[in-house]
Order: C-alpha cells, then sequence, then structure tokens
C-alpha cells in the first residue's frame, strides 16, 4: 500500500467497519478496495466504509466503492457509507452523485444501526 | 659468474640444474613463427585474468609439447609463491600450494629473475610435493616480469625426461610477458575495487540512494568520507505524509564499522518515527530512548526539521548537533538555533525543545556535521562564523553544498566524515508547466505542487480542492490515453489572470470517447468542479482546458 493512505479494520457484531484515511486515487485504489474485498468474511451482513478521515479522492476510488457494493450485494451483503457534513470529500462525493445512489450516514454508529440483520 | 643478463642459471646446488647458457632465442623457422603468434596473440589481452591465464596455459602446453603448465604468484607480502592458474597439475592450486622466495625450482626463479631448467626432478631440490606426486621428470621455468618486479613464475613440465631448448625458453618467456602485465593489472583493480567496493556497499546502505523528488522542494546533500576512517555522519531526507519534508543529519560519535552501524541504526529508526508523523522534538526523544536500549550503546548528535513546503514553516529540534543555517536571498545567513541539549544516548530522560521558523521562497536552510566546521586548536565559533560568510546567495541547493564542501574541506578529505543537507524552498512561478510521466504514481505529487501554486495565488481551501479534483481527474485521463504505445508524458499548464485560472492538460494520446461510467464519471466531476470545461482533440493529442474563477461568486 502506498504511504499516502491507511485502513483500519473492525468488527462490530457481524458488520466490518473500514476506517480509511489519506488520499486514494488511482495509483492506490486497486489495492485499497482488494484489502477491503480481502477482510469481508462471509458470515459477515454488512461493510461500513468509514470516508471521514479521506482527504482525498477521485473517480477511480469512487469506481472502487461501486465495484465494492456490487460484489457485496451478489453475496447478500451490504455496503454503508459514512461521509459526515463537512468532511473534505463530502463535496467531491456530492459531484459524483454518490449519496443518492448508495446513501451515506452521519456517523458509524448510525451506519451500523441502518444495517438489517 | 654469470652475466646478469644471462637468463639461465646454475645455482651450483646438485648437478640436476642445468644452465640454459646463451639468450635464449627463437630459430625463426615457420612453425615457431606460428607458435609466436599464437603466444602474443593481441585477441588475449582482451581477456579478463582467469580466462587469459587459462589460455595461455593451455597454449603454452600445446606449443611446447609439455604435460604441466602453472603459473605460481607472489603473495602481498613478497615472501612466498601462490599457485594460482594451472593446467595437468590443478591439485596445486587446489591445494594452494606454497613455496617460499629463493628455495626450490619456482623460488630460485623468483629470486634470481631467471629462468632454470631442470633436466631431472629426482636429483633436485624441488620443494612442490605435487610435481614429485605427478611424476614430473623435466622442469622449465621463467620469471613473471613488470618494470624489473617480480610478479610470480611460470613453468612447464612433462613426466619424461626432456632437454628443453633456448627456443623453447623463449617461447615460455613470450607467453610469461603476455600474462604478466594483465595480472599486475588484474592485482590492482582488484585491491582497488575490494576497497572501494565495501566502502560503497557500506555508504550505499546507510545513506538514502536518491533524493525524494519533491515538490516546491529543491534538495540536496553531500557525504565526504574521512581520509583515513569508516565515520557515523548520516542524513536524511524524508517524504512525510500530508506533503511535509523531513530534514535529518546526525553524527555517531567514534569511528569505524561500529559507528557506522550504529548510524545506520539510527539513520532507519528516525525515519521511522518521523513517517509516523511525530515532531521533530518527540522524534529526537523517540531515537534517544531506542539508543537507550542498545547495548553497548554510543552516543550521536543529531537534528531533524519537518518543513511544510507550502506555507515554509520549520520546526526543528536538535540533540547536541551544531546549529543549522539559514540562508536568505541577499541577506547574511544567520544560525537558527545556538540553545543547546543533550546528544542522543547521554542523558537519561532527556527532552528536545523545538523552534520554529518560516521559510521564504528562495529561503534555503542547511544542516551539516562538525566536520565541516571544525578545526584543531580553534575555538568552534570560528568555524560556524566561516560557514556563515561562505553561504552567501547561491542559486540551488546542490550548488550550496558543492560550495561549502569544496571551500570547507582539503582536498583529500578531512579528518572526520562529513554530511551537509541543504534544502530551499522554491518559488512560486506566475505559470507553471510541468511535465509528468504518465504514471499513477506521479498524481499526488501533481495535485501537492497545484495545490502549492494555487494557494500561493489567492485562491481558498475549497476553490484549491476543487481545481485539484478537476485537474487529477484531467490527468487520469492523460495517463489512461498513454496506455499502448508511444506516448509516455503528459503536461500540466497552469496560469491565472486577474482571478480566472486556466490549466491545461494536454497528453499526446488519442482521444477515446470513455465507455462505462468510470472515465464518464471522472468528466462529469470536472464539469461540476470548475467553471469551464473544454476538450480539444488533434492529430498531435488531446488537450483538456479548465476554467476557473477565484473569489466570491
Amino acid at each position: 500500500m502506498t504511504p499516502y493512505a491507511d485502513i483500519r479494520f473492525e468488527t462490530i457484531g457481524r458488520v466490518i467497519v473500514a476506517r480509511l484515511e489519506g488520499e486514494i486515487d488511482m495509483s492506490n485504489a486497486g489495492e485499497v478496495g482488494a484489502a477491503i474485498t480481502g477482510r469481508v468474511t462471509s458470515d459477515a451482513v454488512a461493510v461500513v466504509l468509514d470516508l471521514g478521515a479521506v482527504e482525498y479522492l477521485d473517480s477511480a476510488a469512487i469506481h472502487v466503492v461501486f465495484e465494492l457494493r456490487e460484489r457485496l450485494s451478489r453475496r447478500g451483503q451490504e455496503l454503508r457509507l459514512v461521509v459526515p457534513s463537512g468532511s473534505p470529500i463530502a463535496t467531491t462525493l456530492h459531484y459524483a452523485d454518490v449519496p443518492r445512489a448508495v446513501g451515506a450516514a452521519e456517523t458509524v454508529t448510525a451506519a451500523i444501526a441502518d444495517v438489517e440483520y | 659468474m654469470q652475466d646478469p643478463q644471462s637468463l639461465a642459471t646454475t645455482p651450483g646446488q646438485g648437478q640436476a640444474f642445468v644452465g640454459i647458457g646463451d639468450q635464449p632465442t627463437l630459430d625463426g623457422s615457420a612453425g615457431q613463427l606460428e607458435h609466436v603468434y599464437r603466444l602474443a596473440d593481441p585477441a588475449l589481452s582482451e581477456l579478463a585474468l582467469e580466462p587469459l591465464l587459462d589460455e595461455l596455459l593451455t597454449r603454452a602446453k600445446d606449443i611446447l609439447h609439455v604435460d604441466t603448465a602453472a603459473i605460481l604468484l607472489l603473495d602481498d607480502e613478497g615472501q612466498e609463491l601462490v599457485a594460482r592458474a594451472a593446467k595437468g597439475l590443478e591439485e596445486e592450486v587446489e591445494r594452494g600450494v606454497r613455496i617460499p622466495v629463493g628455495s626450490g625450482f619456482a623460488g630460485r626463479i623468483a629470486a634470481g629473475r631467471r629462468p632454470i631448467y631442470i633436466a631431472d626432478v629426482d636429483h633436485a631440490d624441488v620443494l612442490n610435493p605435487i610435481l614429485r606426486m605427478k611424476g614430473v621428470r623435466s622442469l622449465l621455468g621463467v620469471p613473471l616480469l613488470v618494470e624489473g618486479a617480480i610478479l610470480g613464475v611460470l613453468h612447464v613440465g612433462t613426466v619424461t625426461p626432456r632437454e628443453f631448448t633456448n627456443s623453447d625458453a623463449a617461447l615460455l618467456q613470450l607467453a610469461a610477458a603476455q600474462a604478466a602485465p594483465a595480472i599486475d593489472r588484474a592485482r590492482l583493480f582488484d585491491a582497488l575495487d575490494r576497497e572501494h567496493r565495501s566502502a560503497v556497499a557500506l555508504q550505499r546502505s546507510l545513506l538514502p540512494d536518491l533524493l525524494p523528488n519533491l515538490v516546491g522542494i529543491d534538495a540536496a546533500a553531500r557525504y565526504l568520507p574521512a581520509r583515513d576512517e569508516v565515520g557515523g555522519d548520516w542524513y536524511d531526507v524524508i517524504d512525510l505524509p500530508g506533503g511535509l519534508v523531513g530534514l535529518a543529519i546526525g553524527d555517531v560519535a567514534g569511528h569505524g564499522l561500529r559507528a557506522a552501524a550504529l548510524m545506520g541504526q539510527l539513520r532507519t529508526g528516525l525515519r521511522a518515527y518521523a513517517l509516523e508523523g511525530h515532531p521533530p522534538g518527540e522524534t529526537l526523544k523517540r531515537l534517544d530512548r531506542m539508543l537507550q536500549t542498545i547495548s553497548g550503546r554510543g552516543m550521536a548528535t543529531a537534528a531533524y526539521a519537518v518543513v511544510d513546503p507550502v506555507t515554509g514553516t520549520l520546526h526543528y529540534a536538535n540533540a547536541g548537533h551544531p546549529p543549522p543555517v539559514l540562508v536568505r536571498g541577499g541577506e547574511e545567513a544567520i544560525l537558527l538555533d545556538v540553545s543547546s541539549a543533550p546528544p542522543l544516548g547521554a542523558l537519561p530522560f532527556a527532552s528536545y525543545h523545538e523552534v520554529e521558523a518560516t521559510l521564504e521562497p528562495g529561503d534555503t536552510v542547511l544542516l551539516y556535521t562538525d566536520g565541516l566546521v571544525e578545526r584543531r586548536r580553534e575555538p568552534l565559533t570560528d568555524g560556524l562564523e566561516r560557514l556563515r560568510a561562505l553561504t552567501a546567495v547561491r542559486a540551488t541547493a546542490d550548488q550550496l553544498c558543492q560550495h561549502v564542501t569544496e571551500e570547507l574541506v582539503p582536498a583529500g578529505g578531512g579528518e572526520d566524515d562529513i554530511a551537509v543537507v541543504a534544502l530551499r524552498i522554491m518559488p512560486v512561478e506566475a505559470v507553471v508547466r510541468v511535465r509528468f510521466a504518465a504514471d499513477p504514481q506521479v498524481l499526488s505529487q501533481m495535485r501537492r505542487m497545484l495545490g502549492r501554486w494555487l494557494q500561493a495565488h489567492g485562491a481558498q481551501p475549497s476553490e484549491v480542492a476543487d481545481i485539484t479534483l478537476a485537474c487529477g481527474e484531467a490527468c487520469a485521463n492523460a495517463i489512461e490515453h498513454a496506455y499502448g504505445p508511444g506516448a509516455a508524458y503528459f503536461e500540466l499548464e497552469a496560469d491565472h489572470q486577474e482571478g480566472l485560472v486556466t490549466v491545461r492538460v494536454r497528453d499526446t494520446g488519442r482521444w477515446r470517447t470513455p465507455r462505462g461510467g468510470h472515465r464518464g464519471r471522472g468528466l462529469k466531476m470536472i464539469a461540476a468542479a470548475v467553471d469551464e470545461l473544454d476538450l480539444h482533440t488533434t492529430e498531435a493529442g488531446t488537450e483538456l482546458v479548465m476554467r476557473h474563477r477565484l473569489g466570491p461568486g
């Protein structure tokens, strides 16, 4: 992984929380996607992607989010995004119409509460 | 007493030593001429030493119709001959046969620097057990000489008694004349190479290979080894997260491999703590605690600075290290921080306070080790004053490093090793034009460069974010266009006219209408982020032009 991005994983119940930070672009989006996919166990019901600490992301990163969502949905798993208002990449996601298409929660707690067990 | 020019000798010890008598000569027959050509073949001199010796022995053995051929070389002390290459006597080399100079067959050739012929080995004082074991009966040997100096001995032998002639000796001398300069050259290279290789290997492993290529920063460094000893100086330039740059220097007390090894540990430790994002004071504190845990530890001075290339802010901490120099165009250089703190590893619970300074565009900060300024029987302040006076305006970091080392370090190296590292904040240009390799790895560098430029031109953070995002997508496009033969670069040009920022991203690839959501989404994002987006495609390539007005509205 490039030093520009980092991921911390946490499992809460049957939800896997991935907190991303740093900059995600064409150079590392694929690695970030693969790292998350590799952590998803079959008994998980959902993945929560916390983007609050991400400083930059581009269309390649957004593409990876959509791909991840599709892959999870084929296995009956959900993807939830956490994008606090005012976070650095909120505007970028808005330009790409992500919140409307995927939905986004303000906090990790809210995202987990939203998951259907 | 024989004429010293005579190439034969009878040592007078046992009748088996037979002098060849006259000067060995060639008879000039057609067959012999061919032998001469084979032994003096210029193509041989192009071979490396091992294949050359191998080929020469093979040819000599073949031409002289002998059963064995061997080369023994004088050891470093000049006391013994050591078997180096052999044909028909390979065991001689394998067993590392050693013959004292002056004794035995080969030893006498070396001592007398003249050819010797032994008609019957059994009756001579041949020391080499392998010659006896092999049943060698007759021997002919010649010295290997370069400019009158003895390098070793070349000898041939037969298992049936043989009378060697003058012309045999002459041919063998020809082979020796071919081998000797090559051996001499190879030995010299070997010695130089060994020394050089170990010094280089050590330095390579302990000092940075290449300084990182950083946006808005011009960095350079020098490391000058001490005249006689391996030292423990180091420097580092670290590409930190968030666009910051770390600048480190240090000096382990003492000399030798131990100091160099500790230096390697400290450099790695400092880099690791720095990359975790610790500020300079904390970084040095952790490094000090790390050093305290190393058994048989030493002491070291070190300094570490973190520079923000965008704002010019410099945070600096020092552990017993000489003060950095701030070089500002048109002004006298100043010493940044003259406060003292203990070296790393010197005291328990040491802490290192931080100093803040602001670097203006064009300013250079110079870190160095004491070898640069310290002279025997002279107060350190004199050396610091000399350095300060020298560091007048220099155009680049590299020129500054070159200048101070040239002026302050005696030719051939100082008594102490010296490290110097300089970092200059580049002035922000009115117009930027940068060529990037079409590689996704350049994107973060591009964003930093553009962000710094936009900020300097008065863009607000949200405007910086929007224009950088648009430009990032345009560059990603250019990088994707480059996939295929040809175009391996793209160009970015940004200018600012009365509140209007124009960024052009040009590549030499053919425009491909985005398919699927991915690239199409990128273009949509550009259009959303900036006021205007134009796409020009020509035979030569594709240009995306983005315009954005700064300020309210």
